[in-house]
């Protein structure tokens, strides 16, 4: 099949950049989105011309830097999968697809599709751990953990670090990642000594971010390859009311 | 971590804005049951009574003063947020997802607020203020009784306005769906999301305060306006 592309293009993160079209010809059903963009980067590269520059790694839906805002879609029209794991056969001949980067002031972009995600890093480094002891490794099992709070913690593990919830995000709130990292914790007794200083000092550090505040609207939720629920964000909630109301 | 540093995170604002947003939920009821003496054909005698009472109870005025200060405390820190909101994308996306991944009304509370807000003005303008510094007629229901100012005469006369009903009208489409997203939304801001609980948090959200509610208080002028 025949495509149009409307591609961001930015120099780098000073320029204003702009829209630019592409006609991507012969595209089989069965590339990925990415691959489709490699064949074209290479078209582009043979011509003499600058590729598009735009982040991937594993191409296997578990790294989390695929990051396109597809025709007013975080990595595309499917639900639960990254720009990677989207096939061609989403799309029909003659499509026009638009093609940006994830939009938020915390993430700038660096050129093109290419955005710094390293706000995500320092939420991390402001609580996002848990210290131990070095050695041995523990016995497995001699820290009793109930099923159930194992798999919600599993669940919450599961985030990627995309950012396609803050980039779905009306506000570009990164409520849904922070509460994912929170909650993988704080379900857990290795994550108990640490607990309230955790949710104080990664929410301190998101809004300095200058991420912007949850409204609850779900986009987060609808859109994250990872299937995140949004409980997480009243777990969050939760455990800033309970670090706040009792740390001096 | 200082009571002053909560309230001023993200987390803290919201848990504000939703704390306020549940008081005036609770004040909606109140208000409606209230106004439902207008309806009456009795000259305005319960409601003249009732709002004579709720002007000059002390306890009452008590709280009437901390329900302004209630919402001016929610419109300016949901508004603070919305601008600090909008200010977090800087360059807008060219294509937007629509209602493909959240509700419109879900992400126009601003906009639903601020028709409230702008409703309330037009509200306490036209009734309260003329109730407690306005010169409104008397009436009394007894001979030597005691003289009631007639704001029941001047509802119905304001009512008897088409632009005046639609006005109402429109402020309650606002309270509508203001409502249904609010009230669940102050839920889950709480930290209460369980699956118990979440489905009649959203029937109480939905089909009371978003459309129960809003529909008594705009029923009121509208049967005024076509029935008496």
């Amino acid at each position: 099949m025949n495509l149009t592309l409307k591609v961001w293009k930015q120099n780098n993160a000073q320029d204003q950049g702009h829209f630019e079209s592409f006609q991507v010809s012969d595209v089989s059903k069965d590339m990925s989105f990415l691959e489709m963009f490699d064949v074209l980067n290479e078209r582009l590269i043979n011509e003499g011309k600058e590729p598009i520059a735009f982040d991937h790694d594993c191409r296997e839906g578990i790294c989390g830097m695929c990051s396109m805002y597809i025709n007013g879609r975080a990595h595309g029209p499917w639900n639960e999968t990254t720009t990677c794991q989207l096939h061609m056969r989403a799309y029909n001949d003659g499509d026009t697809i638009t093609v940006e980067p994830w939009r938020a002031g915390a993430f700038p972009v660096l050129k093109d599709l290419m955005v710094d995600r390293t706000a995500f890093d320092r939420i991390i480094e402001a609580g996002g751990y848990i210290s131990v002891n070095t050695g041995n490794a523990q016995d497995a099992n001699c820290i009793p953990v109930d099923k159930t709070s194992a798999d919600a913690a599993f669940a919450a593990a599961a985030c990627i670090g995309c950012g396609a919830c803050v980039a779905a995000c009306k506000n570009s709130s990164a409520m849904l990642f922070v509460s994912a990292k929170v909650s993988q914790l704080s379900l857990l007794p290795q994550g108990d000594p640490e607990r309230k200083d955790r949710a104080l000092n990664m929410l301190a550090q998101m809004d300095k971010e200058g991420f912007g505040s949850c409204t609850n609207t779900g986009a987060c939720e609808a859109e994250c390859p990872k299937g995140i629920s949004i409980s997480n964000i009243a777990r969050l909630n939760r455990e800033y009311i309970r670090a706040g109301f009792t740390q001096e | 971590m200082k009571w002053s540093q909560f309230f001023s995170t993200s987390i803290g604002k919201k848990l504000l804005v939703g704390a306020t947003g549940f008081f005036l939920c609770s004040f909606v009821i109140v208000h409606l049951a209230g106004n439902f003496a207008l309806l009456s054909t009795d000259e305005g005698r319960g409601f003249n009574a009732y709002a004579d009472f709720m002007g000059h109870n002390g306890l009452i005025q008590f709280i009437a003063w901390g329900l302004k200060i209630v919402i001016l405390l929610h419109a300016i820190l949901a508004l603070q947020l919305t601008f600090k909101n909008r200010a977090a994308r800087p360059v807008k996306y060219a294509v937007q997802p629509g209602n493909a991944t959240s509700s419109w009304y879900s992400r126009q509370m601003a906009i639903m607020g601020s028709i409230l807000l702008i409703f309330i003005i037009i509200h306490l303008k036209d009734f309260w203020y003329a109730m407690h510094y306005g010169d409104l007629d008397k009436i009394t229901y007894d001979v030597n009784g005691k003289e009631y100012a007639n704001l029941y005469k001047s509802v119905h006369v304001a009512f008897k306005e088409l632009w005046i009903v639609v006005i109402y009208v429109i402020g309650m489409i606002g309270l509508s769906f203001h409502l249904i997203h609010g009230f669940k939304s102050a839920f889950q801001t709480f930290g209460l999301n369980h699956k118990k609980y979440n489905g009649i948090i959203n029937f109480v959200g939905v089909w009371l305060f978003g459309i129960a509610i809003p529909v008594g208080f705009a029923a009121i002028p509208l049967y005024i306006y076509f029935c008496m």
